[in-house]
């Protein structure tokens, strides 16, 4: 043993062992993620200051968080897939073919329907089932025939848009059981259920990724594809297992969409993809896959749902409203881009000053 | 300083000629860590000078001080007269290859320096014609519409010394050039160097394979943590003086301990079969391969590429199915399905090339190291339907494999891809036993790793052995056989021949390349 190397080893050692010199900047591990944050808190400071009916309970859990949930669900099940490094484009067409394919069969013939009349709890297992085979029928050509994951989902964006306009007839179907407009209508503890779903499912995504086997599996993935494999990471049953939890939680954000607005239309759901895009690339999923984190994804989405209030509430002309939306979405990523210098400098300050063995 | 006054054997007496490199005390730092310190050193016209040094020694900042790549902080680098940066005098043939695969090699020699019609058309006539000129000392103008990617591995090489010789530079630069490439094309990449060495070429040579570098170079320059350890001709510096250099005086007498003796004193097996394969066939690659290995004993499995080793570590580490055989593990049978499969039959796998197959460059060097075991760690919250696994039983894992490894790193949380090259191949290392396999599997396990990091990885390995493990080590490198105790030969997917403990470096290399019979 020489003593060079036994020397770094043990002070290696040490650190890994030694807790205490770690502790204090241990909070930093999450300063990636969180960067958005004090962005944030300026937009609440910002808001508060220029109309006083932005910092209110309604306005933000209402308005801000109850107007994203939808965002929210999607963008998660976005990442989880960008994390894997692959994508779904599709996802914002079982937005609307979901709850329509379930709506056409339980609405009577005179609101649109076909004249199934199902139950309406059979009616939301449809909701499910229809994005349960998207998933499959997606995951299978991605995963196992290695097809293209654009190109697939990109053609199955414009055949299940088809779809659902194909089964509706163009029509909006506003007339729905109860049971369709239950999550929108109800509150718990002062807040929409859809928010509460929205904070369940980045909550859930969030211990997945972060505790969980498979979570690990999953960066590794997008991390370096080949190097999981080898080290016995079942890669296509896990993207194929994905490709089906994305689209679950697509017809899960369509049936939100639908209980909010309390109709299905054909065009729900329509371009919501870029925004979900926008949101996981500025809350810090890499799109070269293997890096960025849920809560890091979620934040995006909140920031994005602020803008949009800001805007509303400022009373910003309606035909302005889309070009400062996509600048916004621009400087945002220029910001994201400013995180992704402060890594490193993370990465510095986490090895608390100690010389890095680089090549 | 005397000019040309002695012009009959100007290769064979470099020091009369007039400095075509002059790197004087130049001093590089990246934040904190100084890559350089004080560097000097003079590479006359028509010299082969070796640059060594351990990963992290500074080899590669310096390379790209003379590349322009980066420039000093301090001191100055002046290449044929002229300061450096003004032109671009000195091309680099890297390790990893710098071609674009799809297109042809006469686009992939004349990129970026496209020769033009009026109108700054492309003249592709002419980019083909200087292409067959390039390529025409070597033998290969038939390549020249062929994509790189459709290339032998040596002939990529090749390509890429032409292109870097395209530009005309005063220096060539070759960095780790025999890296990925087996011996035999190794051997006709060495008759192509020896070309350029008779033009009278000025090179400068990356490598870490010694032999090469005495085969081929003048004089040596030896970087030791950032500073010169060693500048002379290499008449006066013999092996063993150049291995103390690049280590340090202290690890001298380490390096000779473990790559001679270690060998005899190889433990035998006596803990019973661990490993035993009968008539393995993968069609057209592996015919008829059998094989048994003790608990406690490193049988090594050597060929050149396509020699069928690399599908015995495939169907070994789960990732490729054998057409027919049978494998038992003590008195178990493993049928190969996929890698988790391997991994539960008790197999752990160490893939040929780290950067393809080993490493998550995203991932932290714990995250990296425990990713085969990511399942077996995870505890049960509620049985059979929610696990988590926890940060700090990850982290404790890793501390026992660091320490069985010797991983040298600032935290546990450090990204991999900060790592020297020999340290990430222990986090490699570590993920195989991180499962508590009864088999070691190793490919290639020392390939692109620094002298003082294979000693480790050797010592760990004979540890391994001592705890009762079965090694098979699958390599061409006579280096990673040190610990065997018989050498299994393969040549075009058959077993030519079984080497005893008693196996020397040129035996090997003859049976590996079918000679010998």
């Amino acid at each position: 043993m020489n003593s060079d190397l036994n020397g770094t080893a043990s002070a290696a050692a040490a650190g890994a062992r030694g807790a205490s010199p770690r502790m204090g900047l241990a909070f930093l591990g999450s300063l990636r993620e969180l960067v958005l944050v004090p962005v944030i808190v300026l937009l609440l400071i910002f808001g508060s200051l220029v109309h006083p009916a932005f910092l209110t309970w309604n306005n933000i859990v209402g308005n801000v968080m109850g107007g994203t949930s939808v965002l929210a669900i999607l963008v998660v099940a976005e990442a989880l897939l960008i994390i894997a490094g692959k994508f779904d484009l599709s996802l914002q067409s079982t937005v609307a073919l979901a709850p329509m394919a379930s709506a056409v069969l339980v609405v009577p013939t005179v609101y649109g329907g076909t004249g199934a009349e199902l139950s309406p709890f059979l009616g939301i297992a449809i909701v499910f089932a229809v994005g349960l085979a998207v998933g499959m029928f997606n995951g299978f050509l991605v995963a196992k025939l290695k097809l293209n994951a654009f190109i697939v989902t990109l053609a199955m964006l414009i055949l299940l848009q088809g779809l659902t306009i194909g089964i509706s007839n163009g029509r909006t179907i506003a007339n729905l059981p109860d049971a369709y407009n239950f999550i929108g209508m109800t509150r718990v503890l002062f807040i929409p259920l859809e928010v509460w779903i929205a904070l369940a499912v980045i909550a859930g995504a969030a211990y997945f990724m972060r505790f969980h086997a498979i979570g690990r599996e999953i960066y590794a993935i997008g991390g370096n594809v080949e190097a999981a494999r080898a080290a016995g990471v079942r890669v296509e049953r896990v993207v194929f297992g994905l490709f089906i939890l994305a689209s679950l939680l697509a017809a899960l954000a369509g049936l939100v969409l639908t209980s909010r607005i309390a109709s299905v239309s054909t065009g729900q759901g329509a371009n919501i993809i870029f925004t979900v895009f926008a949101a996981s690339v500025i809350g810090g999923i890499d799109l070269n896959g293997g890096r960025g984190r849920i809560v890091g994804a979620a934040t995006g989405v909140l920031l994005l749902g602020i803008i949009q209030n800001l805007l509303v509430l400022l009373e910003v002309p309606p035909f302005w409203v889309t070009a400062i939306y996509g600048a916004v979405i621009l400087v945002s990523m220029m910001l994201g881009a400013f995180a992704g210098y402060l890594g490193p400098l993370v990465d510095a300050l986490k090895a608390g000053g100690e010389k890095t063995p680089r090549r | 300083m005397p000019i040309e006054t002695s012009t009959e054997r100007p290769a064979a007496m470099p020091g009369v000629q007039p400095p075509q490199i002059e790197v004087r005390r130049v001093s590089k730092a990246f934040g904190p860590t100084r890559a350089l310190i004080d560097v000097s050193l003079t590479v006359r016209r028509g010299e082969t000078r070796a640059l060594l040094g351990r990963n992290g020694a500074g080899k590669s900042t310096l390379v790209g001080l003379l590349t322009g790549m980066l420039r000093p902080d301090s001191g100055e680098i002046v290449i044929g007269g002229e300061a450096a940066g003004a032109a671009r005098s000195v091309s680099c043939v890297y390790q990893h290859s710098h071609l674009v695969p799809a297109m042809t090699v006469a686009e992939n020699i004349a990129i970026g320096n496209y020769p033009r019609r009026p109108g700054r058309r492309i003249d592709w006539k002419a980019v083909r014609a200087r292409a067959v000129d390039a390529l025409r000392p070597w033998g290969l103008e038939h390549v020249v519409d062929r994509p790189v990617e459709k290339l032998e591995p040596v002939q990529v090489k090749v390509v890429e010394i032409c292109r870097a010789l395209a530009q005309n530079p005063l220096v060539l630069m070759l960095d780790e050039p025999t890296a990925g490439l087996d011996r035999q094309d190794a051997e006709q990449l060495f008759t192509f160097i020896d070309t350029l060495k008779q033009k009278s070429v000025t090179l400068i040579y990356v490598s870490h394979h010694l032999d090469e570098v005495y085969r081929f170079c003048d004089s040596a320059t030896v970087l030791r943590d950032s500073r010169v350890a060693a500048d002379a001709p290499l008449d006066c510096l013999p092996k063993a003086e150049l291995i103390a250099a690049m280590t340090g005086e202290a690890q001298a007498e380490n390096q000779s301990r473990w790559t001679a003796p270690a060998r005899r004193t190889a433990v035998s097996g006596t803990a019973g079969i661990g490993l035993t394969i009968k008539n393995l066939s993968v069609p057209g690659r592996v015919h008829d391969f059998s094989l048994q290995v003790a608990r406690g004993e490193c049988v090594g499995v050597a060929g050149l590429d396509g020699s069928g080793k690399a599908e015995i570590g495939a169907v070994l580490s789960g990732l490729l199915t054998p057409a027919s055989g049978t494998i038992t593990i003590g008195d178990r049978r493993y049928r190969p399905r996929d890698v988790r499969t391997a991994i539960d039959a008790g197999i752990g796998y160490v893939p040929p090339n780290r950067h393809q197959q080993g490493i998550v460059p995203q991932m932290t060097i714990t995250d990296n190291s425990t990713l085969t075991a990511v399942r077996k760690l995870s505890r049960k919250v509620v049985p059979g339907v929610l696990s988590a696994l926890w940060p700090s039983d990850c982290r404790r894992v890793f501390e026992r494999l660091a320490a069985q490894w010797d991983i040298v790193a600032a935290s546990p949380d450090q990204l991999i891809s900060q790592l020297s090259g020999g340290n990430q191949q222990k986090c490699v290392m570590a993920r195989a036993i991180a499962t508590h396999p009864e088999i070691l599997v190793l490919q290639n396990p020392t390939a692109g790793v620094d002298v003082a990091a294979k000693a480790s990885i050797m010592r760990s390995l004979e540890d391994m052995l001592r705890r009762g493990l079965a090694l098979v080590v699958i390599s061409e490198d006579a280096d990673d056989f040190v610990l065997a105790s018989r050498i299994v030969v393969l040549n075009h997917g058959r077993v030519v021949d079984e080497l005893g403990a008693e196996w020397t470096d040129r035996e090997l290399v003859a049976t590996m390349q079918g000679g010998l019979q």
